[in-house]
């Protein structure tokens, strides 16, 4: 019992903060090159984006922007950026699950 | 037992083959229904005249608009020359122009793809000059208006009869109702939903009607262009990334959207906000 109770409020602590991740949220805390992580999962997130035909509008020139910053020597806004565009893929990509069967809903 | 079995799978078989035939029609009834449910007073047949078959005050201006010189006069009578000129009726498929509209867009199953009137117009112009067409304004768009005045009173009757061409028309279908974009919105949610409401000083066209007055002129654009260019300025309201004119994904789309559309007047009256 001890052990259910323990396991379920681990499980319940991790969702909770999962639940209060912002946009702004540093995804590679762990690495440490923060930004070429965070750029390479922008980029292979916009490349299979496009694959599917369901890119956002502005993700491409996010990742060129923060290309920008992090040359431009503002490393901090770079990775903020670069994750901000990681977060418009993953969002991307729950569309693109129901995209091919869509239909009226009239 | 095992007959009983075989029976009822047979059954099933034949009810889902007979509802994949009935599925264009079908889908059409229930399109038109929904708008003859958000708008009762309007008649199906009005909808050739798009937006401007829900607003009065919007209709007059149209109205006066095309009482005088329509601002792409012009633009048509050259894409006449230009269709002259490029020695286009020399391709079979655009020698009678009135029947290229009423024949486009259709399913190619020696191809395995649709094509659209612009299409056909770009490949006819390459085969004649040797160079390349843009697919989105100036002459496409141009010649493309000049071939559908030819067709102007006859009404779209797009078919999906081959499995290529049902298969294509429910890929254009799922692209047309697809939430995409950062507004997480799709087609529909504008142009059948919300069709008729406002969006800022805008109201929302229905999306029955769209294809009868195609390519059409807009205030905007301040020109011609041709539907694939209002897809992307939609996709870009919508934030998502538009796709490129004629691509496999706009032609599919395309096939659905007109044959929605079915049954209503092809029109040259073509200018829209």
């Amino acid at each position: 019992m001890k052990k259910l109770l323990l396991t379920t409020l681990t499980v319940f602590a991790f969702s909770a903060q999962a639940d209060y991740l912002g946009s702004g949220h540093n995804w590679n805390t762990g690495s440490s090159d923060p930004f070429g992580a965070a750029i390479a999962a922008a980029e292979s997130g916009y490349a299979a984006n496009l694959k599917a035909h369901m890119a956002w509008r502005d993700t491409g020139k996010m990742i060129k922007e923060a290309k920008k910053l992090q040359a431009s020597g503002n490393a901090a806004g770079a990775v903020a950026l670069a994750n901000k565009a990681h977060t418009q893929t993953v969002n991307a990509a729950a569309q693109t699950v129901g995209a091919g069967s869509a239909g009226p809903s009239f | 037992m095992k007959k009983l079995i075989t029976a009822v799978v047979s059954l099933g078989l034949m009810a889902g083959a007979t509802s994949a035939i009935a599925d264009m029609e079908a889908d059409r009834k229930a399109f038109v229904g929904h708008f003859k449910s958000i708008q009762p007073g309007v008649e199906f047949a009005d909808y050739t005249n798009g937006v401007y078959a829900y607003d009065a005050g919007s209709r007059d201006q149209f109205e006066e608009i095309l009482d005088g010189i329509p601002p792409y006069e012009e633009a048509v009578e050259k894409g006449a020359a230009e269709f002259e000129k490029f020695g286009l009726a020399k391709c079979a498929a655009l020698a009678d122009p009135a029947a290229a509209r009423l024949a486009h867009p259709y399913y190619d199953d020696a191809a395995g793809t649709v094509v659209t009137l612009e299409g056909t117009i770009r490949k006819c112009y390459n085969e004649q000059t040797g160079k390349k067409m843009g697919p989105m304004k100036g002459k496409v768009a141009r010649i493309s208006a000049w071939i559908s005045d030819q067709a102007a009173g006859e009404k779209i009757n797009v078919k999906v009869e081959s499995d290529g061409a049902k298969a294509a028309y429910a890929r254009g279908k799922a692209t047309f109702y697809a939430k995409r974009g950062q507004f997480n919105m799709s087609c529909a949610d504008c142009h059948v939903y919300n069709a008729g409401k406002k969006a800022r000083a805008d109201i929302l066209s229905p999306a029955l009607g769209h294809t009868t007055h195609v390519p059409m002129y807009r205030a905007k654009w301040g020109s011609l262009g041709t539907l694939h260019r209002r897809y992307g300025g939609c996709y870009k309201n919508m934030r998502a990334k538009p796709l490129m004119a004629q691509s496999p994904e706009y032609r599919d789309m395309e096939f659905f959207h007109q044959a929605m559309s079915n049954g209503l007047e092809i029109t040259d009256a073509r200018y829209r906000k």
